[in-house]
């Protein structure tokens, strides 16, 4: 059970959050890229043996989005959504 | 008690317990536990091992007893306890675990049967047996720990609590009160948990002095001063079994303070983390080192100064280090006849010898054999170095390979441990997370050591003294005969270099093909002397075999303390709406149906049948009026300049171009162009709509509009809240739905030309405020009359008082089911799945072609690109009426077997059809209308005709009637 | 022993739901607002109304049950500008009063949130869970309100039974 930062309420238990998946590549314009960089967009996701930024929402709390650095192979919060 | 010492111990004479063990009745003093209690009656057979079923005693005195499991019977019914763990009462019952055929059964023939079918790797080698059903009988009967009780508990239940602290302290022997104090007299919030019945630790069963006064009553003293800290919790019987990631710590607290309570779970979330564990004693390895007897020295010395008991008349100390010097003394001090000490060590430590005086010790000698058949009546013993053995007769062997730290928490916290050579142990090295290990359990094994270490943080050392501990490792006595290094998994060390010549010779190979180290006993007494004869066997120092992972529970747990209260009816969520309580009533047949809503399947009348029922309801909404409690639909108000283009964005027609009054239906993908939703769009004003997303996929909807306004586009002004409990709604549907909306009297104008399909109108209904929506999700006439949840009773009386002249039903989600299916309209979970798309389902006319995005345009448009064939949706009409189709059957070709080309969705008795009706999803099906198709069943292969996927009125007209 | 403790389902209170930027919250309905939180997760009361600063621009205005209406035509809903969102949401959630000398200690079963005095003081309020919900939190007289989405109030009571049994 983490102990996740979250930028409004602090440090909250795990079980208040839903896991919103490691952050992507920003949505291309449709329009704009080729159809193998499409594909690439909604088929690559980042999955690192070691820090990952990713996305957790605070559903159970203050309803935020928040990224952080978690660490894949400790679980340690490598860097918080407030960290400079 | 005939081994009850006269005086003394931590026992109240004044209270006898009866207890029974393996049938027989037994008893001992409040303050026992199983094994102090059997040890006073002279009981020395406790158990049968694991593998081997060889007889087994008690070896240790706590948790980490590794040979003597029970079952508790009866109302308490758990299994796998170390016998010494378990407080005994009147009216406990208990038996040993691993006793088939029975503990006394003669062990010759079994031993060796044994001994040739599981050798290292069994289960690895015996799973390949192609006869591997000869055997597994057998295996598992023998190799099986106790059986998992078959009844909840008769009485109580368990709890699961959180807690916080800004220090945890986990032990609460010298060094975990003495660092208890000093953060508490701090000002810290504490939570000192300890395993034991009572503080002490180590102390409780040694005879040490703290400022010139029996140890114990130091302890009392700081027990009661922490008690009176209200920031201190301290909690007794409470065992921490895991350390977790961010510091939290689970811990089992056994016979709490509470009338109902069987056990509670505290998971504890801390600042810093004190580890001050202690230590364990382990077993030295010599042939016969697991016989009835033959017991740890800490553990004999718990049962004289502890619980005053004789653990054997005649006794022989074992060891290659100074701590059984002050177990001899003590044992002597009680009357037991001390054989000798055989010390490992050619020069033994004057510090040692001081201790002892009058004891013959013999330096440089190692047990070589233990005998005597049920009990020890023996031992043999010879010089290290060679020479001959003599035997020396004796009824207790206490012997000590020495002290390993307790390091499981803070193995598992993920901290590095480091081979302390003087010790010949493995210590904490460096923390992963925010801990300090002390005493002990960070290596230091002197009273004076502990205390200092303890107070670290500051505070007064209480002056002690202990002798000096040193050791000379032995990893094994060389000798014929089967020497234990894990007595609760029954490895021995010839398993171990079976597992070598074999080929596995990384640590965490050998732990998991002899499985040494394994199960409830996770290495306590035995892992390091498995590492030390690796290292011996392949020429390696024990740092670099490495030790292996330690996990938790450190010590057995429940799965009744980890569930908490949470068991029965509230095992998983669910959501009731203000007309559950008159479903009830009515006798409807109440079931979960998406996002845990109890809603009624259906309302059978007394002789009715499920079909009955359901054609009922069904008849009612076709040819006059039914109504149903709408309440689950999720429902969400969005406002901001920017709403308009955000729902643009989010489904795939157009809905900024709605206009204020209307309601458009709907349908959202996600990017990778799977269907996450239909529903209906309502526009208020300007500014504000209301989204009304199907039951299931309401959280879901949330997420996605909240993950992209939040992560996406931050600078759209779209605010969302989630309304699906201000707005209970009851839907009024069918040919007479105008007629009951009248009789319940509204300001709302009625006529269809004022208020027409798909829109919605704020208004009083049967004098409640009511917002109707002109929706349909039957195919009929509906009114869906919306108030808030405090006049949803109210609404519902009125409407069924209302209706009943017109032959109002309540209708259940079976009948809704069977209208969707006549009507063709989707449903998710049955029609859509991973695979499809609306082009799929014939709704290529909601995909905006004017729109240049939106979640999922491009995904659908590539993947159709494709131009492979598709499953598509049609209806299925079987050749023989009354034939029903099972939801999910495949389609194949003729029926054949054959890879499928579609599978059937639903399908349902549609009575205005009178006639089973079924879709499905078909290659190609929309161009295969009037093609005869065949459903695969296992029996029987049923002819369905294909049509399109509508079987009533396929204009629409009643609905916007 | 048992837990010395009462457990109270409470009637509706009037709540609405404002969200937006605090200085057009304020413009367009500053006078009918107790003062601004000053911090996350805490509330202030003016005159039988109190205001809870739940989420990021994201506040809750309770008051009595007998002024919902009256309040309602004062918020002005539908009038308000485009910026910020009030919504009436009276029914949404279900209030249960945990009060009592173990007040704490059943609150402990329900919620992983550290309620110790020292951290959630008089002023505190926040989003959590209760027995696995998603639930809001608060101080009362003599112990803790809890309130969950009302369609989850069964079930609440449910487990808040099982507790004191």
């Amino acid at each position: 059970m983490l102990l996740i930062p979250c930028p409004f309420c602090g440090p909250r238990n795990e079980s208040e959050f839903a896991h919103g998946g490691p952050v992507r590549a920003r949505r291309p314009d449709p329009d704009a890229v080729s159809d193998a960089a499409w594909v690439e967009y909604l088929t690559v996701t980042p999955n690192p043996q070691g820090p990952v930024q990713e996305h957790w929402w605070h559903v159970r709390g203050c309803g935020t989005w928040l990224t952080l650095w978690r660490d894949t192979t400790s679980h340690d919060i490598v860097k918080g959504p407030d960290d400079a | 008690m005939r081994e009850r010492l006269p005086q003394g111990g931590r026992i109240d004479r004044s209270r006898r317990v009866a207890f029974t063990f393996n049938g027989r009745v037994y008893d001992g003093y409040h303050g026992d536990t199983l094994a102090s209690a059997l040890l006073a009656h002279g009981v020395r057979l406790t158990a049968r091992s694991f593998k081997y079923h060889r007889p087994r005693g008690i070896v240790g005195y706590g948790v980490e007893e590794p040979a003597s499991l029970v079952e508790l019977l009866g109302a308490d019914a758990s299994g796998n306890e170390p016998i010494t763990t378990v407080r005994i009462r009147d009216g406990l019952r208990a038996k040993s675990v691993n006793c088939w055929p029975s503990l006394r059964f003669d062990i010759g023939g079994v031993n060796q049967l044994f001994a040739r079918v599981l050798p290292a790797g069994f289960y690895y080698k015996t799973f390949k047996w192609p006869d591997w059903q000869l055997f597994e009988p057998m295996i598992r009967r023998a190799a099986g720990l106790a059986r998992a009780p078959t009844q909840p508990p008769a009485n109580g239940h368990y709890e699961a609590r959180h807690a916080h602290a800004d220090v945890f302290i986990a032990g609460a022997g010298p060094a975990g009160l003495m660092a208890a104090l000093v953060a508490g007299r701090a000002g810290k919030r504490v939570f000192l948990a300890d395993e034991g019945t009572e503080a002490g630790g180590g102390l409780l069963t040694r005879r040490l002095r703290i400022e010139d006064r029996p140890a114990m009553e130091w302890v009392a003293d700081a027990v009661a001063e922490l008690a009176a800290m209200e920031h201190v919790t301290h909690l007794q019987n409470a065992s921490v079994w895991a350390y977790r990631e961010h510091n939290l710590m689970m811990v089992t607290e056994r016979s709490p303070d509470h009338d109902s309570l069987l056990e509670r779970s505290w998971r504890v979330r801390a600042g810093r983390v004190i580890c001050a564990t202690g230590a364990i004693e382990r077993l030295l390895v010599f042939p016969g080192n697991d016989r009835p007897g033959v017991m740890l020295a800490s553990a004999a010395q718990a049962y004289v100064n502890r619980w005053a008991v004789r653990p054997g008349r005649r006794a022989v100390v074992f060891t290659n280090n100074n701590s059984a010097y002050a177990v001899a003394a003590d044992m002597q001090a009680a009357g037991i006849e001390i054989a000798a000490i055989v010390d490992a060590r050619p020069q033994v430590p004057p510090e040692a010898l001081a201790q002892v005086a009058g004891i013959d010790v013999l330096g440089g000698h190692v047990v070589v054999r233990t005998r005597g058949r049920m009990s020890l009546r023996s031992i043999a013993i010879s010089p290290l170095a060679g020479g001959a053995t003599r035997s020396i007769a004796c009824d207790l062997l206490a012997h000590s390979g020495g002290w390993n730290p307790a390091v499981h928490l803070f193995s598992q916290s993920r901290g590095s441990l480091r081979y302390d050579e003087t010790l010949a142990a493995f210590v904490p090295d460096i923390p992963a997370q925010a801990t300090a290990s002390v005493g002990a359990a960070a290596g230091l094994m002197t009273l004076p050591e502990v205390l200092t270490s303890a107070a670290a943080t500051g505070g007064d050392v209480p002056r002690a003294h202990e002798a000096a501990y040193a050791i000379a490792p032995l990893w094994r006595v060389q000798a014929a005969g089967k020497a234990f290094l894990d007595i609760q998994n029954d490895v021995t060390v010839a398993d171990v270099q079976l597992a070598l010549r074999e080929g596995y010779d990384n640590i965490e190979h050998v732990k998991r093909y002899t499985t040494g180290g394994m199960g409830i006993d996770q290495g306590k007494t035995g892992n390091i002397n498995i590492i030390g004869t690796v290292a011996q066997q392949k020429g390696l120092t024990l740092p670099e075999v490495g030790s292996t992972t330690f996990r938790s529970p450190y010590a057995p747990v429940s799965f009744g303390a980890v569930g908490g209260l949470r068991t029965g009816e509230v095992q998983f969520p669910y959501r009731h709406t203000p007309i559950t309580e008159w479903n009830r009533e009515q006798g409807a047949v109440m079931y979960e149906a998406g996002a845990r809503w109890q809603r009624p399947g259906y309302f059978p009348q007394p002789g009715e049948s499920f079909q009955e029922t359901v054609n009922r309801e069904c008849g009612a909404v076709r040819e006059a009026v039914g109504v149903y409690d709408g309440s689950p639909l999720g429902t969400f108000e969005l406002k901001g300049r920017d709403t308009g283009r955000f729902l643009d964005f989010l489904y795939t027609n157009k809905m900024a171009n709605l206009k204020p009054g209307h309601g458009r239906y709907g349908l959202m993908l996600t990017d990778d162009g799977l269907i996450l939703d239909d529903g209906v769009a309502l526009r208020l004003d300007d500014y504000r709509w209301i989204l009304s997303t199907s039951t299931g996929h309401a959280d879901a909807v949330n997420q996605q509009m909240e993950k992209l306004l939040q992560t996406e586009f931050p600078d759209w002004q779209v605010m969302v809240t989630a309304v699906t409990s201000q707005w209970n709604n009851a839907t009024v549907c069918g040919p007479r739905a105008r007629e009951v909306m009248e009789a319940l009297g509204t300001d709302i104008n009625l006529d269809n030309a004022a208020f027409p399909f798909m829109t919605f109108r704020d208004g009083t209904v049967a004098g409640l405020p009511t917002r109707v929506v002109r929706v349909s999700f039957t195919g009929e006439l509906s009114y869906e009359i919306n108030v808030a949840p405090r006049h949803m009773r109210k609404l519902w009386d009125r409407v069924m008082a209302a209706g009943a002249p017109f032959g109002i039903q309540p209708v259940g989600s079976e009948a809704n089911h069977v209208l969707r299916v006549e009507k063709g309209f989707l449903s998710l979970g049955h029609e859509v799945d991973g695979t499809v798309d609306p082009h799929d389902l014939g709704m290529g006319w909601i995909m905006s072609a004017k729109k240049s995005d939106y979640l999922g345009k491009r995904a659908v448009a590539l993947r159709r690109a494709a131009d492979k064939p598709r499953r598509e949706l049609v209806g299925l009409l079987p050749d023989d009426p009354n034939a029903q189709i099972p939801e999910g059957a495949p389609l194949t070709p003729g029926g054949r077997k054959e890879a499928t080309e579609g599978l059937v969705t639903a399908c349902v008795w549609s009575g205005v059809n009178n006639r089973w009706v079924a879709l499905a999803l078909l290659v190609n099906g929309r161009t295969r209308q009037g093609e005869t198709v065949h459903v695969r069943l296992r029996d029987e292969v049923i002819a369905a005709r294909v049509t399109a996927p509508v079987f009533y009125d396929p204009g629409g007209q009643r609905l916007r009637s | 022993m048992r837990y010395d403790v009462t457990c109270k389902q409470a009637g509706l209170s009037a709540l609405f739901d404002l969200k937006g930027p605090q200085a057009d919250l304020w413009g367009w309905a500053g006078d009918h607002l107790p003062p601004m939180p000053a911090r996350p997760n805490s509330l202030t009361r003016r005159g039988g109304r109190s205001l809870y600063h739940i989420g990021p621009r994201h506040l809750l205005l309770r008051t009595g049950i007998a002024e919902e209406e009256a309040l309602e035509r004062a918020l002005g809903p539908a009038a308000a500008p485009p910026q910020i969102s009030i919504v009436r949401i009276s029914d949404t959630l279900t209030f249960f009063a945990v009060t009592g000398r173990d007040a704490d200690q059943v609150m402990a079963i329900a919620c992983p949130l550290d309620l110790h005095p020292a951290v959630f003081g008089a002023d505190a309020v926040s989003h959590t869970e209760a027995f696995g919900l998603k639930a809001m939190v608060l101080r009362c007289e003599g112990g803790f309100e809890c309130a969950v989405e009302q369609s989850h109030g069964d079930m609440m009571q449910d487990y808040l039974n099982r507790a004191l049994t």
